[in-house]
């Protein structure tokens, strides 16, 4: 697709990330067409696995743009995340063009006339064409519409934080050699963020904000019938609502939509026919990466299994007894 | 309507969401674009542009409807249209029994009339709501309105009524059905009250200018600060660790410029056929291990959150802590930052700490730290105390000190107390202090920042 689609509606987003597979809900499709009016990045909070990143590659599938993304790390830096100037390709073109550089200062009278024969011949070696282009200017220079993911920005330094903020108020890249690099199109900025840090009031001032919590049931069952479509919808169901419970425990690190599908696809090759203690126990690993979250789990179900001669009616086990 | 978006705007603001001009703009933007029609489009064009924090997210929601949804309460029933004649004549002649306030409630009660404008704000200026301006204040505020009201009598008294209206022979199931209406008229009467009193809360927050009383709080002693002070300084702490980190990576980044490390620079070159383009220097500083040590005794607890927030703040220029909290013995808390902020954890080694009448003793807890967590102390480590040095005639247990201290880079002991009282009373501050390197008062948030600031990058 060569022309890029933009959206007349917050409805037509949701649409349009629906043929993506992407469950949007009513809050997620509005504030995406309000980025994409108001030309502002767009800043999703929100628990690990909840679909953030999933989201930009699903506009980039709905507006048939080209998806960029710049993983974030400790230590990232400019040259890792902008641009870089290639010296080894520059060394061995000076190498290689020797004789003709010789040639241009052939007959220069005197230094002073040889240097600024070789002055005149400098655009040659900082040009574009010794810049290489990392995601950021990638996305600013395409001839084409992009989306520019910028993932899990809490990861990245506090200085380069602040190195974002030209590039996404302005869409401009300065280069010292070459000058201020302007965007061709406005790229749509998409960044995720864990919060395992507070971010600078600046870079919040620039964008708008999404926060994606853990999904309704409703919302889960739709997103795991659609994703896997060969669980039997009973099952979904019951898996659905033990992970919710789960989610509802005091644990380390709850289990996301991610981890849901796993489980979901894993039923499946393993052909479960009904969720029981035995799948469960040889399956929960895939839910739980906290070995005391494992053990907590476990023990809840042990509990539940005690007593099962007797009537309980513990809402949080309800899931996995049929 | 624009004038509306500014006002709430501005309650926003006084209710601690930092909002700047250009937000506010793309609020309009987003609005114009979105329109004002359907209030979930403009509830997410509000919230996207204004709210950029999910801990303010509850604040925004509270604040919304009081702004942009008209009142609504429950349609009240009139309860003489639904009386027969007669019944009618039986509930006049049981009211006759009641005196004169209460009954003027009830006849509102059985009528369903809402409230006025004009005796809600009668009401509301009785029990000063035109001077509150915090959102807290709410449920309070409706019960005293309540109060001002007789809810609770009024109660009793349709209770009584019921009684009589059965003597004098109604049918029971009928007298149930009346009872409900009434309670459910009492409910809209309490439904419009909480309305009102949140719309009244919201108009005086929107008109109170953004505080400045930052710069006082800083300098207030720790101890006398309130609850609600308290919550202003721990935003404050956020924002201050913020710029703290920016100083001291700066500072951190400028002492790299050290000598020229050959070796490096020869490995980093290689792919350009050795000519060094890119110089590396050998990087002196070390990043600081700390171990700190804090007193969460009642008097010393708002001085150990507020440093221990700061410094868990600030972990990324750190390159490790470990964290202690002692009463009458010691707790390792670190494990508990990573999972919470600080005054949550702090709440929680709280609980963990077995019930009790307690004695701060640090002595005691240095043993306890000497026999389980001595290793944790090197000769990269800074060892913070944060504490009083009062302990209750305890054993001060010098010579433990005397051990940590030694292995230790540097000890830091940040003390509340001016000098003058060290030695008084049950403190043994004399005792530790020739073992200090340095020792801070920090009796204010500022005096704490100042001595932060000192520890990380000296």
């Amino acid at each position: 697709m060569n022309q890029s689609l933009l959206f007349n509606s917050p409805e037509e987003v949701k649409i349009g990330l629906g043929r993506q597979q992407y469950i949007a809900s009513d809050e997620i499709a509005t504030i995406i067409y309000l980025s994409q009016q108001l030309g502002k990045p767009l800043l999703t909070e929100g628990p690990a696995g909840v679909g953030k990143t999933e989201l930009a590659k699903a506009v980039a599938g709905a507006t048939g743009r080209e998806l960029i993304r710049l993983q974030c790390y400790e230590g990232l830096d400019e040259t890792k995340a902008l641009y870089e100037w290639e010296y080894a390709k520059q060394l061995l073109y000076t190498q290689l063009l020797r004789d003709k550089l010789q040639e241009t200062l052939n007959g220069s009278k005197n230094l002073a006339e040889a240097a600024d024969r070789l002055a005149a011949e400098e655009d040659v070696f900082f040009s574009m064409r010794f810049l290489l282009q990392r995601p950021l200017l990638k996305a600013i220079l395409n001839e084409l519409p992009t989306v520019l993911l910028i993932d899990e920005i809490d990861r990245a330094d506090a200085e380069f934080e602040a190195f974002l903020l030209e590039v996404l108020s302005d869409f401009q890249v300065s280069v010292p050699e070459l000058g201020t690099l302007m965007a061709i199109h406005r790229p749509l900025v998409v960044l995720t963020s864990n919060n395992t840090r507070e971010l600078s009031e600046a870079l919040k001032r620039r964008c708008l904000y999404l926060f994606i919590e853990y999904p309704s049931i409703e919302q889960e069952m739709a997103v795991v019938r659609l994703k896997v479509p060969e669980l039997a919808p009973k099952l979904a169901k019951q898996a659905v609502d033990m992970v919710q419970n789960l989610r509802k425990m005091d644990l380390r690190k709850s289990p996301s939509i991610s981890e849901t599908l796993d489980w979901a696809k894993a039923l499946v090759t393993l052909n479960v026919k009904q969720i029981d203690d035995t799948t469960l126990e040889t399956t929960l690993s895939i839910l739980l990466k906290h070995e005391s979250d494992l053990q907590k789990a476990k023990r809840s179900l042990m509990q539940s299994n005690r007593r099962q001669s007797g009537e309980i009616d513990d809402p949080r086990l309800r899931g996995w007894r049929n | 309507m624009e004038e509306r978006i500014i006002k709430f705007i501005a309650a926003l603001r006084t209710a601690g969401v930092r909002i700047s001009l250009a937000e506010s703009a793309d609020a309009f933007n987003a609005v114009d674009h979105l329109g004002i029609h359907d209030r979930e489009n403009f509830r997410i064009s509000l919230c996207s542009t204004l709210v950029k924090d999910s801990s303010h997210l509850p604040i925004f929601e509270e604040l919304f409807p009081l702004f942009f949804d008209f009142p609504q309460s429950m349609p009240q029933m009139d309860l003489s249209d639904e009386m027969s004649p007669e019944e009618a004549h039986m509930m006049a002649d049981a009211l006759h029994r009641f005196k004169e306030q209460l009954r003027e409630m009830l006849d509102r009660l059985i009528r369903g009339d809402p409230l006025s404008q004009e005796e809600l704000d009668r009401l509301g200026q009785l029990i000063g709501l035109t001077e509150v301006n915090d959102m807290r204040y709410r449920e309070w505020l409706v019960q005293r309105m309540e109060k001002a009201l007789r809810f609770r009598e009024v109660q009793q008294a349709v209770q009584e009524l019921m009684e009589l209206l059965a003597e004098m022979g109604m049918n029971q199931e009928r007298i149930e059905q009346l009872r409900k209406m009434l309670r459910n008229n009492q409910q809209a009467l309490a439904d419009q009250l909480r309305n009102y009193a949140g719309m009244r809360i919201a108009a005086n927050m929107s008109k109170t200018p953004p505080g400045n009383n930052l710069e006082y709080i800083f300098n207030r002693p720790l101890q006398t600060l309130s609850e609600n002070d308290l919550e202003m300084l721990r935003k404050e702490v956020r924002r201050l660790a913020a710029a703290l980190r920016t100083r001291i990576a700066l500072r951190q980044k400028r002492a790299k410029n050290g000598k020229l490390d050959a070796k490096a620079t020869i490995r980093a070159n290689i792919k350009h056929g050795s000519v060094p383009f890119d110089l590396k220097h050998k990087n002196n500083t070390l990043k600081p291990k700390i171990v700190v040590i804090c007193d969460v005794s009642t008097s010393m607890r708002p001085c150990s959150e507020l440093m221990l927030s700061l410094l868990y703040a600030i972990q990324d220029q750190i390159s490790r802590t470990f964290s202690f909290a002692f009463i009458d013995h010691l707790e390792y808390i670190s494990p508990d930052f990573h999972v919470k902020e600080a005054r949550d954890a702090v709440n929680y080694i709280l609980q963990k700490m077995p019930p009790g009448h307690y004695n701060t003793d640090l002595g005691t807890s240095l043993q306890n730290f000497t026999e389980n967590y001595l290793y944790t102390v090197d000769n990269r480590s800074t060892f913070i105390v944060v504490g009083d040095g009062r302990n209750n005639y305890n054993d001060p247990r010098r010579d433990l000190f005397f051990t940590i201290s030694r292995r230790a880079n540097r000890t830091i002991w940040l003390n509340p107390e001016p000098p003058s009282l060290w030695g008084t009373g049950d403190s043994d501050m004399l005792n530790y202090a020739g073992y200090c390197d340095s020792i801070f008062q920090v009796g204010t948030l500022a005096q704490l920042t100042a001595a932060v600031d000192v520890l990380l990058t000296s």
